[in-house]
This record gives C-alpha cells, structure tokens and sequence, in this order.
C-alpha cells in the first residue's frame, strides 16, 4: 500500500497511465527562478542607471530639446565631424542611405546649439545656403522637449494603469490578471533595460514603441489565459500545449512583420529604425515572459484551483 | 458559393476605401493651389484647383518643370516691359502680360487623395507659446489673425490651431505643407505692430480699422520704384499706397496742421517726418510733403527698399520687404508676446523616397507573415485568407484615412505598420480555434471564444492607446488614431469577416 500516490491519479484521468509525472510537471515551478532573476537583475540594474543617469534612459534631441538638420546628399562624414568639434555643442551625426544601391542620401546632425547657430557653421563647411531644397531642420526648445517627456511618461503609466483594469475586468480572478500584468511588465522592464545597456538614445517615437509594446505583450497573454481557465475537458498540459502553438505563431508573425520592416526602413529613417528594433527586443523577451513566466503561474494557479 | 453578409461588408467597405483613396497614378499636369486677388492671372480667370498643363506650348508636370517653363518664358523679348505667357488649363487657354512671376503657386499633382503629413511631403510645423496664458476668446482671435497673415502672404495649404497637452498648457500648432518661406519665424511669431507716427503723436497703426485698403498686386499703386547699384550690390525702393479711414486721415491732419514748412531745393517739407515703426523699431521715415498739412488725407504712400548682391536678388528682397509690410497693415498686430518654442523645417526630398520603401515593408510583411502562416497550416487557401484580411485592414485604414482628410505623418505610418502585426494575431487565434479539437466542442462555441480574445486584447490596446491621444500636444495623436482606427476596423469589419470566409471554407 502506498502512502503516497502521485496527485493526478486522484482526478483519474486516462492519460496519465504511467505513474510517472511528465517532465513539465516537475519543474515548471523551479523555472519561475529564471525570470525571477532576471527581474531582480534588472532592477538591480535601473536602480543603479537612475542614480547614475537620474532618469532612465538616456534621452535623445526631441527629448532634451535641441537642433537636428537633415542635410541631403552625400557629405563627407568624417571631415564634418572634424570640423563641428568644438564649434557645436555635444552634436551627434547620423547617415541615411538607400537600401538598395547603398548610396548615401542625407546626413542628420544633432546637437544642443540653437538651430541658427548650427546652421551658419554647417553652411561655412558646406559652402552653400541650407534652404528647404536641400535640407529640413528641426527645432524644439528645453522646456517644451521636457514638458513631452514628462507628459509621454504619464502616458505610459497611465496606459499599463488602463491595460491592468481592463485584464482584471476581464479575468475577474487576482492570480491570473496579476501573472498577464506581471509578464507585460516585465516584458517592458527587460527589454528598457537592453536599451539602456546598449546606450542607445531614446526618442518620443521611441517610447511609442514601448507602449506599442504594452499592446503587443498582453496579446499573448490573454490568449494563454483565456484558453487555461475557459476551456473545459481537457487536461491543464494540453491547454497549455494548444496555447503555445497558437501563441508561439502569434509571435513569431508579429516578429516577421517588424523584422522584414526594420531591414527595410531602418537605413531611410531613424524614427522607424528605432520603434521595429525596440518592438523586435521586446517581441523577443515576450516569449520568454509568456511562456515561462506567466505560463508557470498560470499552471500553479490551476493546480490550485483543479481545473484540470 | 453564397457570401454572407459579414463578407459582403467587407467588400463594400473596400471599395468604398479604394474609391476615397482615388489613386491616379498618370496624372497630367500641376495642380494650382493658390492664385494671389487682383493678380493678372486671376483677372484673366485661373482659379485654385484648376489644372495647369501647359506653359507656352511646354507640357509640365511637376513644380521644377513649371518654374523652368516660366524661367525660359521670361527670357523672351519683352513688349511694353511684360512678357507674354499663355497657360493653358483643363479649363481654357489665357494668354497673360506679365511685369513679373504670375503669382500663383503649384504643386504637382497627388496621385491619391491620400494626405502625407509634413514629414513625408515636407513643409513647416511651429509650437507657439504666449507671454501670458490666452483666454478661449483669445485664442480664438490669435488663430484667426495668424491663419490671415499666413493666407495674405501668400501661403493657403494651412492649418492653425489651439493644442493643449496633458499639463494644460496651451499652444498654437502652426502647419504649412509645401514649400516654406525663409522667413517664416518672422510671419508667424512677431507682434507685428505697425506704427506711424509724427514725432511722439501715433497717426495710424496697422490693422483695419485705421487703413481701410492696401494697395497690392495693381502695378499702378504698387511695385518697384527703381533700383541703383549701390556699393556691395544693388538696391531697390518699393512703394505701395495705402487708404487711411476717416478718424486716421483726421487725425494726420490734427498733427500736422501745427507743423512748420521746411523748405529746400526738392520742395516745400514739414519740419517732422511720418516714422514708420515695427515692433517698436524704427523701419522708414518719410518726408511729408508740405502741402498735406492740415489736410485730413486719406491716401499715403509708403515706401520702403530691399537690397541684394545681385540685382534679381535685390528685386526679390524688395518685393519680400513690400509683402511683409503689406501684411502687417492689412492684419494688425498681435497684442502679446509670442515665443515660438519648436520649429521644423521639413524638405520634401527625402519623403519620395520614405513612402517607397514604407510601401515595400508594408507589402513584404504581409508576405512574411503569410508564409508563416502557410508554414504552420499547411493549407494555402487559409494562407491566402489571412493575407487578403491583412491587406484589406491597410486598405480601409487608408481610406478611411483619406476620407477624413488625416494627415499621415511618421507616428500615423508605425501605427498602420503595428496593425498588421496585431491584426494577424487576431486571425491566428481565430484560425486555431476552429481546426483545433474538432471533435469535442461545438465550433460555435470556440469561435465564441475566439472573439472573446479578439475583444479582450481590442479594449487593452485602446486602453494603451488612449492616453497617447493627448500627450505632446497631440504632435504624437497620429500614431494613436491610425491604430484605434486599424484594430477598431479589425474589431468591426475585417475579423468577424475573416471568421464567416473560415466558416464557409470548413464546409
């Protein structure tokens, strides 16, 4: 007689005919380590860049406020740049070329100084006038560019704020809403983190893709939940299962989009350049925090609650 | 086969996009887009909106063609100082004499009714702050003096209007497509009070009220006077004259009548000048003749001059200088500082080009995605399916885009970009709850939840979207109204479309 009998035999399902529990089984809860760490890393990690960087991430001109002239036609890069150091306050340049002949089209300068300033010493190396024709320039000053930041921040918390009471209206059971908002937040909180790590200079269209991204990581989320908790007659695995083959190709159709994309914009326009690659980092870590994060809680919930 | 009604929507609502997109892609010809009043050219009957096709026998078109067109008309002999143009329009055929550039301004022909914001058709976008905070009325005025100055000087694609961003800050948001002047910081932000006056006393200012009419585009009242060559180039005087109101006219003749006569070899001057101030800086004084004094005239001339390195140059300055002027007296002032805080600047040059390769990644990946699809289903009709459902979603967007004249500017493209991405998703789940586990459950009631995922994920992303609306002065509400468009279109049209096709296609 045996004390102890493996749990599934007490719901008497036919598929578990070996006593053996599937390998699923055993270590879904040890897995949750992985994400965990992960999300410890990371605040590690934003605790560390905000007191370094007292914000956190780093900004780029429609942010901080500053010049950006597109100059079209070829320049030659590396002598601008000798030229402009010293004379333009902490600029940046940038190269546009066409994708399919390599040539390059345009050059994008950035800098702090006022537009009329950077403009009469580009004009000096160039040798001629910047008008409409040949060149654009944007303005924004420091505190408007302040002001959008801190509005665009609110956005987005007031967006995940919005995106959470809508999951729990939906799913009316704390446990599950708290995994879906958990895993979207997560999904977001890494993939900043990426960006940071990367120094790559965040701009307002910048953090539209990190609100895209609040849209895109629930997606799955909510397809995983809704098929756990509302299909019945089935075992919870084999939800699972069905959820990760639908989920996976969700993804993965998301992730072909914005990568076919970013190869094809990302040399005509930083601003597009920018949002495929935040959406491709964090499409990424979506798959992780769906499917190992929120799928493990989810099953723990389930079990818990012998749905299945 | 019988389509259900939900497939026949579809269909509908595309044709209706396709019909509000209009695309015309062999167009003929420039689009006239403004004709300047009283100009020759609008005496002889050009309109906006007509259809400019040929210049002197020369078929153009496109704008470089046309100013060339004109460049090589001018070179002709001139009869009586004017050259012979003939333009001929889908309507008629004008010939027109002309002193100088017909003014009128073209733009070349928009092979779909589809409107690209700034950053892809280029022209000119500008945040404006106040010194103090503007009441509704205010408001209301400031936009309604600043779009005049803007129609006056010339520029009529516009769009000028109060924004308020999520701290409750207020802002003029000042639009021009096309082509910018150089001085378009000027136009839009200086006071432009226009004063003149005799010593400390105020004669008149600009504004309807103390000038009744301004003279312009009528060469005998207004133009360029002469032109010498000066040290370092050439200059040239204008002049234009201008109708004072009774209470102004009175008034010039209250203050003068007490002034003394000077006289000299070129004649008979009284002893102060009419100054001319803008913006509190002096720009002309002018000798008053003596025998205007005490006399309650109402029409004065007003001069002023323009300089260049060349001669072309100088004329051009001029003419800039005299339209400035003009404008100021025609719209009055503005009655507080203005601050403009963000300016751009966008050349249209690189937006050809930006549109091409967005088309592409919009094409290639609906092409990816559906590979993806035909990979995991094994099935190329459901293949084929998805892809036309993805396609359509984009082409509704557009329409509707169209239809509502919104401007597709960067933020609206990345948000029609994403809708492909999610929309798909919507379609995959809807697809594996209809193949999968057949045999237990009814496909009504997969399908049921299906759409509930499909709705669940529609008010979560609305609910990320919504705030976006308003954040920024709305300079980023592109990208939120083209999403909630797509996924609402999704959501209504092409999804419970996509369900009825999947339906039609198990029978």
């Amino acid at each position: 007689m045996t004390q102890e009998q493996p749990q599934h035999q007490e719901q008497g399902k036919p598929e578990h005919a070996h006593p053996k529990k599937p390998a699923y089984d055993r270590i879904y809860k040890i897995i949750l380590i992985l994400p965990l760490a992960l999300l410890i890393f990371s605040f590690v990690y934003m605790f560390q860049f905000y007191q370094e960087n007292k914000d956190f991430i780093h900004k780029d001109i429609s942010l901080t406020g500053g010049t950006s002239i597109t100059v079209n036609g070829e320049v030659d890069i590396v002598r601008l740049k000798d030229f402009l150091n010293g004379k333009l306050e902490d600029f940046q340049m940038k190269e546009i070329s066409d994708l399919r002949t390599g040539k390059k089209i345009a050059i994008i300068i950035e800098t702090k100084s006022s537009p009329d300033e950077a403009k009469k010493i580009l004009e000096e190396f160039l040798g001629y006038t910047l008008d409409e024709k040949n060149s654009s320039i944007e303005f924004s000053g420091e505190s408007i560019s302040a002001g959008f930041y801190k509005q665009l921040q609110i956005a987005m918390i007031a967006a995940f704020i919005l995106m959470s009471i809508v999951v729990f209206f939906i799913f009316r059971t704390f446990v599950p809403g708290f995994a879906i908002i958990l895993s979207a937040f997560a999904d977001i909180l890494m993939t900043l983190v990426v960006v940071d790590i990367f120094g790559f200079k965040v701009s307002s269209a910048g953090i539209i893709a990190f609100l895209m991204l609040i849209g895109y990581s629930v997606d799955s989320d909510i397809l995983l939940t809704t098929r756990v908790l509302k299909t019945r007659g089935e075992s919870i695995n084999a939800r699972l299962w069905s959820a990760f083959k639908t989920g996976m190709t969700m993804t993965l159709t998301s992730l072909a989009a914005v990568l076919v994309s970013l190869f094809i914009v990302s040399s005509i326009s930083d601003v597009l350049q920018q949002i495929f690659t935040i959406l491709t980092i964090g499409l990424f870590f979506d798959i992780f925090n769906t499917w190992i994060t929120n799928a493990s809680i989810l099953k723990w919930y389930a079990e818990k609650k012998r749905l299945g | 086969m019988k389509l259900g009604w939900k497939i026949w929507l579809l269909i509908i609502v595309i044709v209706l996009s396709i019909v509000s997109i209009r695309p015309n892609f062999f167009g003929k010809g420039v689009l006239i887009t403004s004709v300047e009043k009283n100009s020759t050219a609008s005496q002889q009957g050009l309109k906006q909106g007509d259809l400019l096709l040929t210049v002197n026998g020369e078929e153009i078109s496109t704008v470089d063609a046309y100013g060339a067109a004109l460049e090589k008309a001018f070179t002709q002999e001139k009869v009586d100082n004017k050259t012979k143009v003939i333009f001929t329009t889908n309507q008629k055929s004008i010939i027109l004499y002309l002193e100088k550039d017909p003014e009128i301004t073209v733009s070349e022909l928009p092979s779909t009714r589809i409107k690209t914001g700034l950053d892809l058709a280029g022209g000119a976008r500008a945040l404006v702050k106040t010194e103090k905070p503007l009441g509704a009325q205010e408001m209301t005025d400031l936009v309604a003096i600043t779009s005049n100055r803007l129609n006056v000087f010339g520029l009529q694609d516009i769009k000028v209007s109060p924004v308020t961003d999520l701290s409750g800050e207020r802002y003029l948001l000042v639009e021009i497509a096309g082509a910018t002047p150089s001085d378009i910081k000027d136009l839009i932000s200086k006071q432009g009070k226009f004063e003149a006056k005799i010593g400390n006393d105020t004669v008149f200012v600009g504004g309807d009220e103390d000038v009744t009419n301004v003279c312009r585009n009528d060469a005998t009242c207004a133009g360029i006077e002469s032109c010498d060559q000066a040290a370092e180039g050439y200059f040239c005087r204008f002049r234009f004259a201008i109708y004072l109101s009774e209470k102004a006219a009175q008034r010039h003749a209250n203050i003068t009548k007490n002034l003394k006569v000077n006289t000299s070899a070129q004649g008979g001057y009284l002893e102060k000048s009419l100054d001319l101030f803008i913006d509190q800086e002096l720009v002309d004084t002018l000798l008053i003749s003596s025998d205007l004094k005490g006399r309650a005239t109402t029409q004065i001339s007003i001069q002023g001059s323009g300089s260049g390195s060349t001669l072309e140059d100088a004329r051009n300055d001029a003419y800039a200088s005299m339209g400035k002027l003009q404008t100021i007296l025609i719209t009055g002032s503005i009655p507080y500082k203005l601050e403009i805080v963000k300016l751009d600047t966008i050349s249209p040059l690189l937006g050809s080009q930006f549109v091409f390769y967005i088309i592409l990644a919009g094409l290639a990946s609906i092409l990816a995605v559906s590979l993806i699809v035909l990979i995991r289903y094994r099935n190329i009709k459901l293949s084929l399916a998805v892809l036309t459902t993805s396609f359509s979603e984009i082409i509704i967007i557009l329409g509707l885009a169209a239809f509502i004249k919104w401007n597709l500017d960067l933020p609206s493209i990345a948000g029609i970009l994403t809708v492909i991405g999610t929309g798909v998703d919507q379609q995959i789940v809807i697809l594996d709850e209809s193949k999968l586990r057949k045999e237990k459950i009814g496909i009504i009631e997969r399908l049921k939840r299906a759409l509930f995922i499909v709705v669940a994920t529609y008010f979560t992303a609305l609910a990320s979207l919504l705030p976006l609306y308003w954040a920024g002065a709305g300079l980023l509400r592109g990208f939120a109204v083209t999403t909630m468009m797509g996924i609402t279109v999704g959501v209504l049209i092409t999804r419970p479309a996509f369900v009825e096709i999947i339906r039609k296609m198990e029978k």
